[in-house]
């Protein structure tokens, strides 16, 4: 096999897979990248078992072949050498892979292709197809809400519901929750619910590309990989089994008081109270004063450190209402969410907190509050 | 002027072990468990103590020094019993009652004085109700703030009633060796001796701007200290700063699944005693000592507060497999919780009251029938003898004392 590539193409290409590449492998393999020629170029595969990918370099090939070397070695040659041609010559005999670019000459010793796992081509016709652009942006409302400890293994993963033209986003932690709707360009045959692990939808939103491109998402009849294909590049992802908490219920449908405050102060605010709290359990108190009022507070005291206090304007409805939070899930929420306005329900001090972005009904994310002792 | 009592029950454990069993009367009593095991002294009577045998000193030492010593297991749940006695009866002259430990406590006895006359004749009163009521000594030290009531009540034990007259508190303080004050440590009593200060009196009358050079803002606090100034008030309700547990192993342990398990035994215990006073903590500590006694600490936060044991045990296992050093064995490991709040993170999906009683039911039965009476079945035939902490500070008491 002899393949020729631009550098510029190759390092994207390993960009995109090393970030499927084991940095712990239990298998050697697991730390390589596999190359390969095929019928779209040259095919770059890595995976961690949890999640595979590929990408497809353009290139000239020459004859057939396929080798796995060292992901990070063959990564951090490639960003080395300059913007040129790239020849890749495969020797099958001593499982070696000569890099040639310029006056450049490396060879690299590799581990036969047949270690490599497969990673699945879904070969079935895709359940539906979704702009990239907007799957990027639901996703990035709704990932950072999933859990990352493993104490319950279905929560750190992402419910994803497909019905009819719709696709429901939902990641929760126990402690709070996100959900985001989005339409589909393909509407779904029968209803389906995956739960995707909240990392690989994190590598994905790395990868989707920031524009109006069609992304396919296939499902193996047995539910247990998903595969998600945008232009030159495949990410599959096994599935978590279980039941995804129901979450409905929990999403309150009314409030008592409502505040609509402007996104980055409130950010503002939560970050400057966040600092004060570090040393009291990074809670952090927001008072929605009363009817008439136009007053949001948020407040940090710790007992050794000193207090600090932000006063936000805000358009405030219902009664006055103080509740405390982890700053943590408020700074999340508010970073990520794309409104420029902010509304904050409140049913009571000990009642779930809920966030949406003003003009934005696909969206809804609830945070449970932290009783005090005052 | 104030008026505050520091109370101090005199060799406490083993006090009450002979309380119990007059026939030890006059012997050398220590308290901590078989002398040649691992494990340290928890109390020694003053008997014992005349052969240098002191509380945290390992057993086999003690053993060494105190060949006669009546050894003993300790009876925490009686120890507690008799404490809470004591501690009812100082309230009965004050609600200012801060306990400190299981055998001590500050009181605030200003407002008591028209009632019960003055400091000096309330500590005289505690005293003869203690021995004729419970049956055990208390020694107590009367002045104007905590730091001297303190050092007062330590001065003369056993049986001790030192009064130290308002206004006389830096005069009181100036003959004694700087490490009776609080927050000097062998390090400071080091480092001031370089200035040639080994008394307190010689402390007082350093420049404050040397002290601020060597000890930085501690510097000037060190001075008011040694001047016998101390604001601090006497806190009734005793919130513990940290809850911890730790265990030495009788044989020292390099299989780090055995640290793992043992781990989630004292999670279970700090989460059960954290319930207790309904706390949750914000962080946790890991202790580790190595043979050749070079101890570890090493703490990170909680994502939330936590009063459940699964939260802190991962967390304690994260830390210790960032920690441990390889093939190093362990002699002694600990898990304490930190940054307690009496805050509680709600939850979305677990039906808390669910929750709640099975916890509540492992309390109760934990608490009638012992710790060990009920475990998860991965630590069966797991259990290490183990010991709450006793990293006592004055400045920042740690919880009480149990089993």
């Amino acid at each position: 096999m002899n393949v020729s590539v631009m550098q510029e193409n190759l390092a994207r290409g390993l960009g995109i897979v090393s970030r499927a590449v084991s940095s712990r492998a239990t298998l050697p393999v697991l730390a390589n990248v596999l190359l390969k020629t095929d019928n779209n170029g040259l095919k770059l595969t890595a995976t961690n078992l949890e999640i595979g990918i590929n990408c497809w370099v353009p290139g000239k090939l020459e004859g057939e072949g396929e080798i796995t070397v060292p992901a990070k070695l063959l990564t951090d040659l490639v960003a080395s050498l300059p913007n040129q041609r790239i020849d890749l010559q495969l020797s099958t005999k001593d499982r070696t892979l000569k890099v040639t670019c310029g006056g450049s000459r490396s060879s690299i010793k590799g581990i036969d292709a047949d270690e490599f796992p497969v990673v699945a081509a879904i070969g079935d016709a895709p359940a539906t197809s979704v702009d990239s652009r907007a799957l990027r942006e639901a996703l990035g409302e709704v990932v950072f809400a999933a859990a990352t400890d493993e104490s319950r293994p279905i929560l750190t993963g992402v419910l994803t519901k497909l019905a009819g033209d719709r696709m429901t986003l939902a990641a929760a932690d126990n402690y709070r929750i996100a959900v985001r709707n989005l339409t589909v360009t393909q509407p779904v045959g029968a209803e389906t619910s995956i739960v995707v692990p909240g990392r690989s939808y994190a590598e994905l939103m790395r990868i989707l590309p920031d524009a109006e491109q069609q992304i396919d998402i296939t499902i193996t009849p047995n539910k247990s990989q998903v595969l998600f294909h945008v232009e030159g590049i495949d990410l599959v992802s096994r599935l978590i089994e279980g039941q995804f908490p129901n979450y409905e219920p929990v999403i309150p449908t009314a409030h008592s008081s409502r505040a609509v405050v402007d996104r980055e102060a409130f950010l503002a605010g939560a970050r400057r109270a966040s600092i004060f709290a570090r040393d009291s359990a990074n809670i952090v108190k927001v008072e929605v004063a009363g009817d008439g009022s136009s007053e949001v507070s948020i407040t940090a005291h710790a007992a050794d450190v000193g207090d600090n206090s932000d006063v936000l304007e805000a358009s405030v409805e219902g009664q006055a209402t103080t509740i405390a939070f982890n700053a943590r899930y408020l700074i999340d929420v508010l970073s990520n969410l794309g409104a420029d306005e902010a509304a904050l329900e409140l049913s009571g001090p000990l009642a779930p907190g809920v966030i949406r972005g003003i003009g934005k009904d696909d969206y809804v994310h609830v945070i449970m509050p932290v009783r005090t002792a005052s | 002027m104030r008026s505050i009592l520091h109370a101090d029950l005199d060799a406490f454990y083993a006090s009450v072990e002979i309380l119990d069993n007059p026939s030890l009367r006059d012997k050398p009593v220590i308290v901590g468990g078989d002398p040649n095991a691992r494990g340290v002294v928890s109390a020694a009577s003053y008997e014992a103590r005349k052969f240098g045998v002191h509380s945290a000193m390992p057993l086999r030492t003690a053993r060494r020094l105190c060949q006669n010593g009546v050894f003993l297991p300790g009876r925490f749940s009686r120890y507690n019993e008799l404490s809470r006695q004591v501690m009812a009866l100082f309230a009965s002259y004050t609600p200012l009652v801060e306990p400190i430990s299981l055998d001590e406590a500050f009181l605030d006895v200003t407002a008591s004085r028209a009632a019960f006359g003055d400091g000096e004749a309330i500590a005289r009163r505690i005293k003869d109700r203690v021995l004729a009521e419970i049956g055990l000594v208390v020694s107590v030290g009367v002045a104007t703030n905590k730091l001297c009531a303190k050092v007062a009540s330590d001065l003369r034990k056993p049986d001790a009633l030192v009064a130290v007259p308002p206004g006389g508190e830096a005069a009181f303080l100036a003959p004694l060796p700087v490490t009776r004050l609080w927050g000097v440590g062998p390090q400071a009593r080091q480092a001031l001796a370089d200035y040639g200060v080994t008394t307190i009196g010689q402390l007082a009358a350093l420049p404050e701007a040397t002290l601020r050079r060597r000890f930085g803002i501690h510097g000037a606090e060190l001075r008011l200290r040694a001047q016998g100034v101390d604001p601090s008030p006497v806190v009734p309700t005793h919130v513990p700063k940290s809850v911890g547990h730790e265990i030495t192993f009788d044989h020292d342990v390099t299989d780090p699944a055995r640290l793992e398990a043992t781990l989630l035994d004292l999670a279970e215990s700090v989460a059960s005693r954290l319930r207790r006073h309904h706390l949750a903590a914000g962080g946790v500590q890991l202790k580790l000592r190595y043979e050749g006694f070079d101890t570890i600490t090493r703490q990170a936060p909680l994502g939330h507060q936590a009063r459940e044991s699964e939260p802190m045990y991962e967390l304690g296992v994260a830390l210790l497999r960032r920690a441990l050093a390889p093939d190093r064995a362990v002699r002694l490991i600990g898990l304490t919780a930190i940054n307690l709040s009496e805050a509680q993170q709600l939850t979305l999906f677990d039906a808390p009251e669910q929750n709640d009683r099975i916890t509540a039911s492992i309390d109760a039965v934990r608490k009638r029938f012992g710790d060990a009476a009920i475990t998860r079945a991965r630590l069966i035939g797991h259990r290490d003898r183990r010991r709450p902490d006793f990293g006592m500070r004055p400045d920042a008491p740690s919880d009480e004392r149990e089993p």
